[in-house]
């Protein structure tokens, strides 16, 4: 009778258990994305905003550099046109706004590679890599920390050939389901500034407080607090022309 | 007598062609890198953002008046002295070269008052060339380049100041450069006290800042000592008004140490002026 018992509870098990495994993968696979259909969900989010206008608070915190923060117009429009207007002189990094948008927008350019998660303030993320699949690309390793829930980017490290390394921390307000963020913080990797006195006519600038500093690159921060979002409203093309 | 003396010197230099000469230089330099940042102002501009463009954007109108203003500064601000000893070396030499110092010291004013004279008159002159330079470059820089912030090019740096943060430094930079260009027209009245023709003052003058200024550019230990009391190394104090902070306790260090070349050199004028024996 123990014997039979067994029997059955084995041929249940045999039976039952590569379906019970199946299923327990399949709700897994539901529940956490693949890295391409996060990275598809984001882009489809960001490409919700075709064209925005939005006031920015710019406050460079760089090495080598001295000013006061600065107010200025952004304006943004799919694919690929970008533009500060401002009165003052204004300091962006070089690859910032849309650099994200360009990158995502050609899936066949990089493989997308699930890492663990991590957590990013209090919100768990999952961390993506993108690595481009051709040399000849510029970019040369991109890590995305994503909000699974919300589908947001809450910080990327770009690195690419002609701009160095970028490292961007992103807060979200009310734009967020356009994944539009309030606040940008840059950091940079700015290089060693150093030129001969002569050339700077800077003859009395004591020449021991420059020999403080070391050779190395310094990294520097640039933070951005974006505000009143125009978000849709049209903007013409002559608007980008410089 | 005194101002009358003073009235009579400043005739006297407006009489010179040469005191026209420093000016028409100044109009002719200003003239041509106005003409040269026009055209190809942004090689500049790369020279100021090139470190930091792997990284960094420079939106706005980045060449604009206040910058060239301050180019211009910094380019002629080395050149001026030169304008300036030209005529402030003659002042007593030349005298004493066409003959007419023993006719000029027959007057009823006393010698002191006569040397003074002549000083006020040749820093009456520095003060019309360099509100001259101001209005070439700044007035004719911001009609041509229109205002902006200033981009300041330091050794070890990048100071952007905004536009309505400038106008007082340049005001308070000229004062400064004013002193150091006093300065130059009291080295060279004190080295004209000692000669008889004038072209002797005008190259000693020149070559007494060639000289401190090369001893103040060389980084080397031996004179690290004398570089802080050397004049040259303060000639572009007027630069301090240009950095963000500001760094004041240097800045009150040039201007004592200019101030006291000034006095020391225009008290060395004096004795020698006084017991000078006219022979020509």
């Amino acid at each position: 009778m123990i014997k039979n018992k067994k029997s059955i509870y084995l041929l249940i098990l045999k039976k039952v258990s590569p379906v019970f495994f199946i299923l327990l993968g399949l709700n897994a696979h539901s529940q956490s994305p693949s890295a391409n259909q996060l990275i598809h969900r984001v882009y489809t989010q960001l490409q919700k905003a075709k064209d925005y206008k939005v006031d920015a608070n710019i406050k460079v915190d760089l090495p080598f550099i001295r000013m006061l923060p600065i107010n200025a117009k952004i304006y943004v429009k799919q694919p690929n046109k970008f533009k500060v207007e401002s009165k003052r002189i204004a300091i962006v990094p070089r690859q910032g706004f849309d650099q994200l948008n360009k990158i995502l927008s050609d899936t066949n350019r990089f493989t997308a590679i699930a890492q663990a998660k991590e957590l990013v303030g209090k919100v768990t993320t999952q961390v993506i890599s993108l690595i481009p699949l051709q040399d000849t690309s510029d970019l040369i390793l991109a890590k995305l920390w994503i909000d699974i829930k919300q589908n947001l980017v809450l910080k990327s490290l770009l690195t690419t050939k002609s701009n160095g390394t970028i490292l961007t921390e992103y807060s979200y307000g009310t734009n967020a389901n356009f994944g539009l963020p309030d606040i940008m913080i840059f950091t940079v990797d700015i290089k060693k500034f150093k030129i001969p006195k002569t050339i700077a006519a800077d003859i009395n600038t004591n020449s021991k407080k420059q020999d403080d500093k070391d050779g190395k690159n310094k990294k520097g921060k640039i933070i951005i607090t974006l505000s009143n979002y125009l978000i849709n409203k049209g903007i013409r093309d002559a608007v980008f022309v410089k | 007598m005194f101002f009358k003396s003073t009235y009579n010197e400043l005739i006297k230099i407006a009489a010179k062609p040469r005191s026209y000469l420093g000016l028409a230089a100044i109009t002719l330099i200003v003239g041509l890198i106005l003409m040269a940042m026009k055209l190809d102002g942004g090689m500049y501009i790369s020279l100021l953002t090139g470190p930091f463009e792997q990284s960094l954007t420079f939106e706005g109108n980045l060449l604009n008046g206040n910058l060239v203003g301050f180019i211009i500064l910094q380019m002629l601000i080395i050149h001026v002295p030169l304008l300036i000893a030209f005529v402030t070396g003659d002042l007593i030499s030349g005298e004493a070269a066409m003959g007419t110092i023993r006719m000029l010291l027959t007057k009823p004013i006393s010698r002191t008052k006569i040397l003074l004279s002549k000083y006020l008159a040749g820093c009456i002159y520095t003060l019309f060339v360099l509100l001259w330079l101001a209005f070439m470059a700044l007035i004719v820089g911001k009609w041509l380049f229109g205002a902006g912030d200033l981009m300041v090019l330091k050794s070890d740096g990048l100071v952007v100041l905004q536009q309505n943060d400038v106008a007082w430094r340049f005001l308070y930079g000229f004062v400064i450069a004013f002193l150091s260009m006093v300065m130059i027209a009291t080295l060279s009245l004190t080295l004209s006290c000692f000669s008889e023709n004038s072209i002797g003052p005008i190259v000693s003058t020149m070559g007494v800042i060639i000289l401190f200024t090369i001893v103040g550019t060389i980084e080397v230990p031996l004179f690290d000592s004398i570089r802080p009391y050397l004049f040259t190394t303060h000639m572009a104090a007027w630069r301090f008004m240009f950095d963000e902070p500001l760094q004041l306790k240097d800045l009150w260090f040039s201007i004592f140490v200019l101030l006291a070349h000034i006095l020391i050199l225009l008290a060395v004028a004096l004795y020698k002026f006084n017991k000078k024996d006219i022979l020509s």
